[in-house]
């Protein structure tokens, strides 16, 4: 073994026998945005097998407070995410295999994407893919670890198949589309995002090396602003559970029944977002909401927000067309960036 | 759901098409003409039934030059694509669905035939001088809609008829809007190709549809296989409709259509149009002179099915789609309706236009409440 390594070999909890383990797995990181970037960065240099990054959006200005690996060269580039990373990256480590892939993550491909996965990481920024990925991850009994961040809040949690509770057992249904805040309309700071990739990062080196009881348990909150730490003990709630997905095994998401439905309206710039359960949205506190971030307009049966080029309208059960693209991921993430999915 | 999208499909179908093709498929169920045995005679008979009940819809003579496709696409894509040959030249017009401008616009980008795409006037007529300047030596088709699916005006196809006849050249017509709504006579309209789809006017289930090929006209196959014909033979047959009508038919679709055109036939084309007629002017007449709305096309009811094109100033057309779904429940189609030509014409590209389209099975009621839908949206400033 190179010299690469030496100092995590020399920690206890690894190990040369650790080191042979983690260098034998594969990660697979969902969303490359402020979590990610750190996640991927502290991976890497750590020595795995093979990491692929899978995330949809390309790099914007307002992403460089937060997300470490890019830089303002990236952005003339117009570079995707996952690319951007990937060359990064395997500059810090030629020996490992890093793969980009510019897609968004639904129900049709996830099976291919997620392949091999030893583990998988959260660092996407919408409750539908998280929720996708839970179910992928219970059916196939991988390891995954849930991120979120807000304003000065983060949120992380390890899901370990049939050994600790899943999402769903914790936050029983998704948040309606439309009615949760995003780091697009409240805000971020940055070092809690690098902490709860830390976190992360180092409960991935504990899975990948097979250190299971060194494990953190149960949810995870950190505000630091208000400076705060707590943790949710999740033994009962998953005794009580009746959880449709890792008790009943209902993959609802993976199935496609409860995931939202995309349409190119026909022939037009445009494409329609349906979600199956619907919404109930007041769009008078969503105009509050969004128009810290764009040109906002709304009555009775509808809301527009201008973002760019683009145009996002929604109406009162969640469903939304953004006009200016033809590209259904591309409108997802507009969606999720600032309605909230 | 007030479902106002009938130019789309029409729906609910008539009661005794459900229970036709439950009846169908639960007793005769087998595949027609392959086997030999009573339920596969029983299906080969079906098709038999419903290709002379085919014939009645049209004037149709021989009824073994009605092909059973699964749509109007299909039907339009083996008439053209069967049809011309190198160096052809075809005329159409700007007002087609994307069914007939992408079927010929495959050959021209292959630089195997040539187009010419005649304009329509400012409420949507196409003009038969229009396309007689058109002609060349070369045109060999003339390929049109009986009534354009954006704006449903009704076009002069027996004039343009005539005159692709005069001129020895073979006539297509996209019947999707009106077969089962408009009397259509090939032999009167000098029609040599016509193409329907079943799930429209003619009542039936979506996978259905056909395209009569006239004695003039000789198609080159464009799906072959098993016929249940000749099957000793390595080539396709030559008879028709085996020729065309290669694989195992959508048998209880056809059941299906063949119950749809009964019930059409029964109920009368005449009555079914004058219904759609009433209801579509009492839309118009409700919308014409308020300046919040843009009607597109001619307001003549006469000269016009049951398809009316709008927009409300100040929503895109999507927009209007989605309140009417969400907030009234009543289902009508917004877009391009796969015809950007007509939209371009019309100056609603690329938003199009809503698309209202009132069927057989609609009231004065359903037109009442989109009406009173439309001035709530309209009064609602944004």
């Amino acid at each position: 073994m190179s010299d690469r390594y030496t100092r995590q070999v020399l920690f206890y909890g690894i190990g040369n026998t650790g080191q042979k383990i983690l260098m034998e797995k594969t990660a697979v990181l969902v969303g490359c945005g402020a979590l990610g970037c750190t996640f991927a960065n502290l991976l890497v240099r750590s020595g795995i097998k093979c990491l692929k990054i899978v995330d949809r959006d390309f790099i914007e200005e307002s992403n460089l407070q937060r997300q470490s690996l890019f830089d303002e060269e990236d952005i003339n580039k117009n570079l995707p995410k996952a690319v951007a990373a990937q060359k990064k990256l395997q500059k810090v480590n030629s020996q490992i295999q890093i793969e980009a892939i510019v897609a968004d993550l639904n129900p049709s491909n996830i099976e291919t994407i997620l392949e091999n996965a030893n583990i998988v990481i959260d660092g996407t920024d919408n409750f539908e893919t998280r929720f996708l990925i839970n179910d992928y991850c219970v059916k196939h009994g991988i390891p995954w670890i849930y991120g979120a961040c807000i304003g000065s809040i983060g949120l992380t949690m390890n899901i370990i198949p049939s050994k600790t509770p899943c999402l769903r057992c914790v936050l029983d249904t998704m948040p309606p589309f439309g009615t949760t805040e995003t780091c697009d309309t409240a805000g971020i700071i940055a070092p809690i995002a690098s902490m709860i990739a830390s976190i992360q990062a180092a409960e991935a080196l504990k899975i990948l090396t097979e250190n299971y009881d060194a494990l953190n348990k149960g949810l995870v909150k950190i505000d630091l602003w208000r400076n705060e730490i707590k943790r949710l003990h999740t033994e009962e709630i998953w005794e009580k559970s009746d959880c449709v997905t890792c008790k009943h095994h209902h993959y609802e998401f993976l199935s496609k029944d409860r995931y939202s439905m995309t349409t190119a309206l026909c022939g037009r710039n445009a494409i329609q977002i349906l979600h199956p359960n619907g919404s109930k949205l007041d769009l008078i506190k969503l105009a509050t909401r969004l128009g810290k971030v764009g040109e906002v307009s709304f009555n009775n049966f509808l809301l527009r927000i201008k973002i760019d080029k683009y145009e996002i309208t929604v109406f009162p059960d969640g469903r939304s067309i953004i006009t200016g693209t033809n590209d259904a991921s591309l409108a997802k993430g507009l969606y999720a960036k600032y309605i909230g999915m | 759901m007030n479902y106002l999208d009938n130019a789309a499909t029409t729906f609910p179908k008539p009661e005794i098409v459900y229970k036709t093709m439950d009846t169908f498929y639960r007793t005769l169920g087998a595949n027609p003409g392959r086997s030999g045995h009573k339920t596969a005679v029983a299906a080969e008979k079906e098709i038999e039934d419903t290709r002379m009940v085919v014939t009645k819809l049209f004037g149709i003579k021989n009824s073994n030059r009605f092909i059973f496709t699964f749509n109007a696409t299909d039907a339009i894509n083996m008439g053209i694509k069967g049809l011309l040959k190198p160096g052809d030249h075809a005329i159409t017009t700007c007002l087609e669905h994307n069914a007939v401008s992408r079927a010929l616009n495959g050959l021209e980008r292959k630089n195997i035939i040539t187009v010419t795409k005649v304009g329509n006037s400012q409420d949507c007529f196409i003009d038969p001088d229009d396309i007689k300047n058109a002609i060349t030596f070369k045109t060999r088709l003339i390929v049109m809609a009986h009534s354009p699916n954006v704006i449903g005006t009704i076009q002069p196809i027996q004039e343009i008829g005539r005159l692709a006849r005069e001129n020895n050249i073979i006539f297509m017509v996209d019947a999707a809007q009106t077969a089962g709504v408009c009397e259509i006579d090939v032999n009167r309209y000098c029609i040599d190709m016509l193409a329907f789809t079943g799930h429209k006017g003619p009542l039936g289930p979506t996978g259905t549809g056909g395209l009569y090929v006239g004695e003039l006209v000789t198609l080159e196959p464009w799906r072959e296989g098993g016929t249940g014909f000749e099957p000793a033979s390595l080539s396709q047959p030559e008879e028709l409709p085996f020729k065309l009508e290669s694989g195992t038919p959508n048998t209880v679709g056809i059941a299906g259509l063949r119950a749809g055109i009964e019930y059409v036939l029964s109920r009368g084309i005449h009555t079914i149009r004058k219904h759609e007629q009433k209801l579509t002017e009492k839309l118009i007449n409700a919308l014409k002179d308020d300046p919040r709305f843009i009607l597109y096309g001619t307001t003549d009811i006469s000269k016009k099915v049951g398809i009316l094109s709008i927009n409300v100033k100040g929503f895109k057309p999507a927009e209007v789609g989605a309140i009417l779904d969400q907030s009234f429940d009543i289902a009508v189609r917004p877009g391009l309706h796969c015809a950007p030509f007509a939209h371009q014409m019309l100056g609603t590209f690329p938003d199009g236009t809503v698309r209202i389209s009132p069927g057989l099975f609609n009231t004065e009621a359903d037109i009442d409440q989109l009406i009173t839908a439309l001035d709530k949206i309209a009064r609602d400033k944004i």
